[in-house]
Order: C-alpha cells, then sequence, then structure tokens
C-alpha cells in the first residue's frame, strides 16, 4: 500500500469541499463543506504520520477533532441564531454588516 | 491487495457521500451524505493503522458532530419552498471546479513528490499507549489550551443561541 491514494483521496476531498464551500448557498451545507475541508486535513496529517512511523500527526488529529467539535457547536449556534431572526438559510440574506450607502 | 480493495470501498463512499452532500437540495440528505463521508474516513483512519484516532473520530465527528448537525437541522425544520433556491447550481458548481482544480493539481503533484511507500510501523504505533505518551510528553500544552478553547466554545454556543430577555 503506497501513500499516494490517500493523497488523492485527501486533495479530492479539499478541492469538493472547496466547491461546495464556493457554490452552495444553504447556510448547512456550506457548513458541512467546511468541515469536509478540516477533515480532509486531518487525512493529510495521518498520511504523513504513518509515513514517518512518529505519532505526531495523530495527536495533531486528536486536537484537530476537538476543535472540529468546538466549530460545529459554534457554528450551529449561529445557524439557530439567524435562522430565529430571519427564518431562513440562505447564505445570502445575511449581510447586516454590510456597508451601505445611505447613514445608518 | 485486501488492503487495496478496502481502500477503494471506502474512497468510493467518501467521495459519493461527498458529492451527495454538495448536489442534495433537502438539507436532511445532505446530512445523511456527509455522515456517510465521515464514517468512510473513520475507515480510512483505520487503514493507516491509528486505532485511537478512529475512535475518536467516530466517536466525536460522527457520534456527536453529525447528530448535532441532524438535530438542529430536523428541529428547525426548513419547508420545501423557504430553501435558499439555486436555479443556477450546476453552473456555479462547475464554474467553481474549474477555478479550484489548478489548485488540487498543484497540491497533488506537491505531495506525491514528499513521500511514498509505508514502511512497516513500528512497535505500538497508533495505540491508545503511544498516542497518550506523545500528547503527554510533547504536546501538553496544546491540549491544555485545546481544553480552554473547548470551555470558551460552550460558553460562547450558550450566548449566542439563548433567546433574546423580551425588554
Amino acid at each position: 500500500m503506497t501513500a499516494e491514494p490517500f493523497f488523492m483521496v485527501a486533495t479530492l476531498l479539499f478541492s469538493l469541499g472547496l466547491i461546495g464551500l464556493i457554490s452552495r448557498r444553504n447556510l448547512f451545507v456550506v457548513y458541512m463543506s467546511i468541515e469536509l475541508m478540516l477533515s480532509s486535513v486531518n487525512l493529510l496529517l495521518l498520511t504523513f504520520s504513518r509515513l514517518h512511523g512518529t505519532m505526531g500527526g495523530s495527536v495533531m488529529v486528536l486536537l484537530m477533532i476537538a476543535v472540529i467539535a468546538a466549530e460545529a457547536a459554534l457554528f450551529l449556534a449561529m445557524i439557530i441564531q439567524l435562522v430565529r431572526s430571519r427564518r431562513s438559510v440562505d447564505s445570502d440574506d445575511f449581510a447586516q454588516l454590510k456597508q451601505t450607502k445611505e447613514p445608518l | 491487495m485486501l488492503e487495496n480493495s478496502i481502500f477503494a470501498i471506502l474512497a468510493l463512499f467518501l467521495v459519493g457521500g461527498s458529492l451527495m452532500m454538495l448536489w442534495s437540495r433537502e438539507t436532511v440528505l445532505s446530512a445523511f451524505g456527509f455522515l456517510v463521508a465521515m464514517l468512510a474516513m473513520a475507515g480510512l483512519f483505520a487503514l493507516l493503522e491509528n486505532s485511537f484516532v478512529f475512535l475518536a473520530q467516530i466517536m466525536v465527528s460522527v457520534g456527536a458532530v453529525v447528530v448535532l448537525s441532524l438535530m438542529v437541522i430536523t428541529s428547525i425544520n426548513m419547508k420545501e419552498e423557504n430553501l435558499p433556491s439555486e436555479p443556477y447550481k450546476l453552473r456555479w458548481m462547475l464554474f467553481s471546479a474549474l477555478l479550484v482544480s489548478p489548485f488540487a493539481l498543484l497540491m497533488y503533484r506537491t505531495l506525491v513528490h514528499l513521500g511514498q511507500t509505508f514502511d512497516t510501523s513500528r512497535e505500538g504505533y497508533g495505540t491508545l499507549k503511544g498516542l497518550g505518551g506523545e500528547l503527554f510528553s510533547h504536546w501538553v500544552l496544546p491540549f491544555e489550551i485545546v481544553s480552554v478553547l473547548l470551555l470558551a466554545a460552550m460558553v460562547a454556543a450558550i450566548v449566542i443561541a439563548r433567546k433574546e430577555p423580551k425588554q
């Protein structure tokens, strides 16, 4: 078993996540695309850890999983807050911070 | 040989799940595609002989993150007509794929140059004992920082998601 297919899958996953992030407007899909990109980085870290035979990459993945959990909690709380104020999951509806020409 | 076929099946599920997540209009179907992708990812972790990271992936990414997302999606329960209308979804996807593909090619070519074959793993690689030893000897500070981060995220999630008090 060589490392090449793992690299291929990780690259493919990262690209799919980026495509989802750019092209979809549903907030949940955007969130899951970000998670997918994070997970592909995890896969890369583990592949390198296995290549070099040291555990550093695995430990980093373990810490990354904790960061992913924190990120998920925050993102979902934000989506709940946005849905409560606008009844929508369209990312185009949430531009409250956009600069407008007229004075506030 | 067996490893290669297991890898092929897992990669198929991984890419299929992510495509389902990207493509489906229903949010719940997207979440199920994501669930399949995360499970296959855990399988790949096991194939890389990291048994504890495999368990952590199953417990946290599949058991906590995806289930929490599914709970939020079903409790919000968006109606079909309230979902964002995306009439040019295919065009957007093709265009962004065009944008992303050179970058992906660059990344792949770079990665392939960095290493090729796996050695036979040394004694104790990927086990809970090896991981714990590494974590609590060289990675203590990041571990502590992660605990503070989790606490901050918990407090922030509660503060953001709670109802505004009546004026």
